[in-house]
């Protein structure tokens, strides 16, 4: 990659998302603290052909991922006709019960789809998981683009580049398209939320209102926004960006302050919709990515436009066997866990840590799935004056508005210690700008 | 007209305060300073006193870095400027990335003047942005209501201190006159209190611990 001006202006812009408040919080030692998102200014890039073939298998993929959601809290064909076996649905913790049989507006499920990808050093991209709960992270390249632009400008006359900076208008159609009648909301758990920059953030692009459960309240089959001045506003769509189980503790956790009482009652009733839909957790399982291709199969039939990394279920018998005979070759993830969390990898096991990995594992096959270690590319940084390789993921945001929309650009995060491949911000990583280019 | 929930009237009311509070303290500070040179840094007594903050502060010198920068101390500048920040950072949608940014800003300058040889000097920075904030509020928040309600924290405050500093006529004339904007918000207010404290500020000798008390229990909700 020929050198920018860009490249020399990474501090620029670092003081600039800084000066911003572009930061997360974390949590460490039960203490809350905000830290920000180191940015790096060498940009991954992706062709305009490229992006054409990523953006038909996104589309594809997230289409089948709304099917199956449908499907699973309707029909069960997919069940029935045995193409998962139904203990990878009722067992994992993101089936919901109380999703039975409710049709959310338009039938949409996963409005913004967060899809974790690789690519091989052969070239080839690989699924390594889908986000359609609540995926964070389209802010941090959006807000980045805007200084880079000023920074270096000249950089952005010479390339040809997308701008990515239309996220929020893509968000508002999604938002828009199921809204039943109302203002549009972003519910946050607060300030002390990883993604709080995020909510706020969208809110003012976005023009959506930032609430917390206390500012909504439900009355008479509808939900209302509390003026100060005691007017109540109808509410006609929900960017929650708060778990299932905390939305309302009458339907879901009891002991939830950040919820709002009987709001799922309303959605039951299609008087309100919810982004992304209660429930989704169902088809983002850890497990059941498993099954994702099988899903394109089954519901568009149509083959797999994007692989997934190779994937083995311990749950089955011949894939244990495999995982057994190389276990030091392979990476495991526990199920139930996120943000890089629960990843282990076979080689860095010592002797007891693996016979103790063994003994959970063949007690509990079903919370595991192991992964071929993909040699994935790398690409550089900026170490001071210096360019250094580090592992990089990408997380390609798709929305679903009346149809689906693959942003054209996306989050790249990458790892800042050279020995590792966990990418995530809460371990330390940090995030490049992603460019689609348009010619 | 745009919708404000309870919870954001009272942040961008405490937003207006707080950094109304560290702008005009930071400049009666450095004004006391400036006398405490020739009077043995003694007169941090009488600023304490007048300001209702009390004094535990071991020397002048210790009042100077400990009021200025201290994490610990709730009266401190620094504590009123993290309380500018923590309702500021809860109101991006209603202010803007753009005016929320200089309180940012007076935040790092407040860091840099607290590691400073000279921290009297960079406190101008501070000073500084504060005033960007208030000149971008008054530039780009769209919204009259989000205005106005930011504003009337900021004038509450202004009177209040001034009040306690025993300030001119002339000056808690403007500042009661400025909190006129009120009537312009749909914020619950005493009436009365508001035409009781034009009054005040006209009659011969001023009451000021009378103008604190009136200007402190004006709004109905955000005290």
């Amino acid at each position: 990659m020929q050198e920018m001006d860009l490249y020399r202006h990474t501090d620029t812009v670092n003081k600039l998302l800084a000066r911003y408040g572009v930061r997360f919080g974390i949590y460490k030692n039960n203490e809350f603290r905000e830290q920000l998102f180191p940015f790096d200014a060498i940009p991954r890039m992706i062709g305009k052909q490229e992006f054409e073939y990523l953006e038909k298998g996104l589309k594809q993929r997230v289409m089948a991922l709304n099917l199956f959601i449908r499907d699973i809290y309707g029909e069960k064909k997919i069940i029935r006709d045995r193409i998962i076996p139904e203990e990878f649905i009722y067992a994992g913790s993101g089936y919901l019960a109380q999703c039975e049989g409710v049709c959310p507006p338009k039938g949409i499920y996963a409005h913004i789809s967060g899809i974790d990808l690789v690519q091989g050093k052969n070239g080839e991209w690989y699924i390594l998981e889908d986000n359609l709960r609540v995926p964070s992270g389209a802010s941090y390249p959006m807000i980045a683009r805007e200084f880079c632009r000023r920074s270096s400008p000249q950089t952005f006359k010479d390339n040809h580049i997308e701008d990515n900076r239309n996220y929020a208008d893509l968000l508002r159609r999604t938002l828009d398209h199921v809204n039943t009648g109302g203002h549009t909301v972003i519910l946050t758990p607060g300030r002390y939320n990883a993604a709080y920059f995020e909510h706020s953030y969208l809110a003012e692009k976005t023009g959506a209102h930032l609430v917390t459960g206390s500012d909504l309240i439900v009355e008479g089959d509808r939900l209302y926004f509390l003026d100060y001045s005691g007017r109540r506003e109808p509410v006609g769509a929900v960017y929650r960006r708060i778990s299932d189980d905390y939305l309302d503790p009458m339907n879901f956790r009891r002991e939830s302050l950040i919820g709002i009482p009987h709001i799922y009652d309303i959605y039951r009733k299609g008087n309100v919709a919810l982004l992304n839909a209660p429930g989704n957790g169902v088809a983002d399982d850890k497990g059941i990515y498993y099954f994702v291709p099988k899903m394109i199969s089954y519901y568009l039939g149509e083959e797999p436009i994007l692989q997934n990394a190779p994937t083995y279920l311990p749950y089955y018998e011949d894939d244990m066997k495999y995982v057994l005979e190389k276990f030091d070759s392979l990476v495991l993830k526990d199920v139930a866990e996120a943000g890089g969390y629960g990843v282990v990898f076979g080689s860095k096991m010592t002797k007891q840590q693996k016979e103790d990995f063994i003994a959970l594992l063949k007690k509990e096959p079903r919370r595991f799935i192991a992964q071929e270690v993909i040699d994935f590319c790398d690409l550089d940084i900026m170490e001071g004056d210096t360019r250094v390789p580090r592992k990089a993921d990408l997380r390609a945001f798709v929305l679903m508005g009346e149809e689906p929309m693959v942003w054209k650009s996306g989050l790249t995060r990458f790892s800042r210690d050279p020995d590792s491949f966990i990418v995530n911000s809460s371990q330390g990583g940090g995030f490049k700008d992603t460019w689609v280019l348009s010619q | 007209m745009g919708i404000i929930s309870v919870e954001n009237t009272d942040r961008l009311y405490w937003l207006g305060r707080y950094s109304e509070r560290v702008y005009t303290t930071i400049r009666l500070f450095a004004a006391s300073y400036d006398n405490m040179i020739d009077s043995a840094l003694a007169d941090y007594k009488e600023f304490c006193r007048r300001l209702d903050i009390p004094n535990v502060y071991k020397s002048g010198g210790d009042f100077v870095r400990t009021y200025c920068f201290s994490t610990e101390d709730p009266n401190s500048i620094l504590s009123n400027l993290t309380r500018a920040y923590d309702n500021g950072i809860t109101l991006r949608e209603e202010i803007g990335s753009e005016t929320l940014s200089y309180i940012q800003l007076a935040v790092y300058a407040m860091n840099k003047a607290k590691d400073s040889a000279a921290p009297l000097i960079e406190l101008q920075e501070v000073t500084d942005n504060l005033l960007a904030f208030w000149g971008m509020a008054d530039d780009s928040i769209d919204s009259e209501n989000v205005r106005n309600i930011l504003k009337v924290g900021k004038r509450v405050e202004r009177l209040d201190l001034y009040a306690r500093l025993h300030m001119p006529r002339e000056q808690m004339r403007r500042e009661v006159h400025r909190l006129s904007r009120i009537e312009r918000t749909q914020l619950k207010y005493r009436k009365e209190y508001l035409k009781e404290l034009n009054v005040l500020v006209d009659s011969p000798e001023i009451d000021y611990y009378e103008v604190v008390s009136k200007v402190e229990s004006l709004l109905e909700d955000h005290a």
